[in-house]
């Protein structure tokens, strides 16, 4: 008997949260549409947290009449979300752009070129070791990242292209890749990225042997955008208001706005200092102008062949997919890089472009 | 007629009820899975997060048959099956895994040995009880940097990872079982002209040896977490560096018949301790 009622309860108050769930989400419908857009910590993402803390997001996103969330994520899983299409849009190089949505099959718009790593991602060593005498020597990274792509086209540019295969990498987490490096003098070599860079070459016997101002262009931070997303009436509003609010941003934090530079840097936990900093090594397309030429211009297309040749030797876009151009680009002036079948990801620069015309 | 009422004690299920009951949980885990994946592959094809059948099978074909990425080693044309399971992705992690495994399984029959004497030696107890009781409420993964700086980041690490996380518990546990020894059996022993290491390996090692090797089956997880971590923080093979890896580009397709292989080969370790056990010590009931 009191098994029985006790089964009663439970049931009753399932069914409860049921009915208040069901409730919550009819409630939520009546309201303006919603959408979530995730980042991460990156000096060249930070802004979106100013740009939600400031109001400029709620101003843009008021006068289109929808409703966005900002949510911060670790980075892995602000891609685990996008990709499970929990969120809508989400800060990513163009690296994970290709191998995680796109190569899941998830067709993506990247809408905003934010900026691309101009010296953020660093190859650091020890003892003047050099991309000669590298090869053999344990190299601590986040391997399948751009780390892992650095440290190759470091090796191709200095001549060292038949020795990839003979390189040790010992894949590190980045939460723990500074102490570890740096406990031990027979670490010799480390490729990360910023602030973690300037902790470790804080120490003076480590030095930097490349960077990404080596290679400008190739490491882009994008906002990318579910393309099922932007085919909605909603989508395209959510896309211009969020576009509009960044470039509103940005142009702050560019123009040195001390409210802009401090809550960016808190976005990380950085000092303003350490921010600038990061920012000196981080080449933005503040203006809208300056983000259309450059994804309309050829020279992406290059820098994305690159890139899009390296995740697929690394296996990086899945087992089942056996060339290079089942994952295949599409850019703004109509060119796409690969099967024209299996377009999956996508730039679009109309957004930016119309917030270079005052469009937006 | 078969009792069937669910809240009776007395109620026996016959056997085949009893096999088909034990299969359902499997069977809806299995099914749930199944429709999340046809769902998710109908619209989407080309779906990484929960692969179809079809998927799972090409990454265990490629994890089975086909050498790790990092590997220089081509597989020639004739090679026979043997030869590529061989030089296969999960034979190679397995094998780098499973040396930190025994390695650190081995590392605690010490432990183990000097648990029997805190246990039993008022002096031994003095000196490491309260210590070890403090060290095991260490969580040993907030250590890491320390376990840098003295051990490297080679496979030492690893293995003190595991050792440090595992070893306290395994003491703690140990000298309890010593202790509820009935004092009565070391007096007796002693007045049968039983020496101190006697009754230490003898009377109180032995009898206490099934528990010890119970209490370690229970601890074959948390060594397997430790190790874990450890692999996924920095390490260039083993199952859960594969695992990581694997992450980066959401391939589900290898990553689920990993986590299901090392679900076996624990439960394939648990069950010849069982075994032994139950072997070595055929009077032992629990």
């Amino acid at each position: 008997m009191q098994s029985k009622r006790l089964g009663i309860v439970s049931l009753l108050a399932c069914s409860l949260t049921l009915l208040v769930g069901s409730l919550n989400a009819v409630t939520a419908d009546a309201q303006a549409p919603t959408f979530t857009v995730g980042w991460s910590v990156y000096a060249g993402w930070n802004p979106y947290f100013y740009m939600q803390k400031s109001g400029i997001l709620k101003k843009w996103a008021d006068k289109y009449g929808i409703a966005i969330k900002v949510q911060r994520f670790d980075y892995a899983a602000s891609l685990d979300s996008f990709v499970a299409k929990n969120i809508d849009a989400c800060a990513m190089t163009n690296m994970e752009a290709l191998d995680m949505p796109a190569a899941a099959g998830v067709d993506s718009t990247a809408i905003i070129v934010g900026d691309y790593s101009n010296g953020n991602d660093a190859v650091l060593v020890r003892d003047n070791l050099t991309f000669q005498t590298l090869p053999g020597k344990p190299i601590m990274l986040v391997q399948k990242t751009v780390s892992e792509y650095l440290l190759e086209r470091g090796m191709v540019l200095n001549g060292q292209q038949s020795q990839l295969g003979k390189l040790h990498l010992i894949n590190t987490s980045d939460a723990d890749i500074v102490a570890a490096f740096l406990n031990n003098r027979s670490n010799q070599a480390v490729v990360t990225w910023k602030p973690l860079v300037s902790q470790i070459v804080a120490d003076k016997s480590v030095h930097s042997i490349f960077d990404s101002s080596k290679i400008p262009g190739e490491i882009l931070d994008l906002m990318v955008v579910r393309t099922e997303v932007l085919n909605t009436p909603n989508g395209q509003k959510f896309a211009k208001a969020l576009t509009a609010a960044w470039y509103e941003t940005i142009q702050q934090v560019a123009a040195g706005q001390s409210n802009a530079l401090k809550y960016s840097a808190a976005a990380s936990g950085d000092s303003v200092e350490s921010y600038k900093e990061q920012l000196r090594t981080t080449a933005l397309f503040a203006s809208p102008k300056s983000a259309v030429d450059f994804a309309d211009g050829t020279d992406v297309q290059k820098k994305m062949d690159l890139v899009r040749q390296f995740c697929f030797t690394h296996g990086l876009l899945g087992q089942g997919i056996h060339s290079v151009d089942d994952v295949a680009i599409a850019y703004p002036n109509g060119t796409v890089q690969g099967n024209k079948a299996r377009v999956r990801l996508r730039f679009n620069s109309a957004y930016m472009q119309a917030a270079e015309q005052g469009k937006l | 007629m078969t009792n069937l009422s669910p809240f009776d004690i007395q109620a026996r299920p016959n056997r085949l009820l009893a096999q088909a009951l034990s299969a359902v949980l499997f069977v809806v885990c299995i099914g749930l899975y199944m429709q999340t994946s046809i769902a998710r592959h109908r619209e989407n094809p080309e779906d990484r997060v929960v692969p179809s059948g079809h998927q799972l099978l090409a990454g265990v074909r490629s994890a089975v048959l086909e050498p790790a990425e990092e590997d220089d080693y081509i597989a020639p044309d004739n090679a026979s099956t043997w030869e590529r399971l061989r030089h296969s992705m999960i034979w190679k992690d397995t094998a780098s895994s499973g040396k930190r495994f025994f390695i650190s399984l081995g590392l605690l029959i010490p432990f183990v040995v000097l648990a029997v004497h805190i246990g039993l030696f008022p002096w031994f107890g003095a000196g490491f009880l309260r210590f070890f009781l403090f060290f095991d409420k260490i969580v040993a993964l907030s250590l890491l940097p320390i376990l840098f700086i003295a051990f490297g980041i080679d496979e030492w690490s690893k293995i003190a990872l595991i050792v440090i996380g595992v070893a306290p518990t395994m003491i703690l546990d140990v000298t309890q079982m010593v202790k509820a020894v009935p004092q009565e059996q070391i007096v007796k022993a002693f007045t049968l002209d039983a020496n101190n290491f006697d009754v230490a390996y003898r009377v109180v090692f032995r009898q206490v040896m099934p528990q010890v090797i119970n209490s370690l089956r229970l601890n074959l997880k948390p060594m397997m977490l430790f190790l874990f971590a450890g692999e996924m923080i920095a390490a260039s093979d083993g199952l859960a560096y594969r695992i990581a890896i694997m992450r980066r580009h959401m391939g589900m397709d290898v990553i689920l018949p990993y986590v299901l292989w090392v679900a076996l080969l624990l439960f394939l370790i648990d069950f010849s301790l069982r075994t032994i056990n139950r072997r070595l010590h055929p009077w032992f009931q629990a």
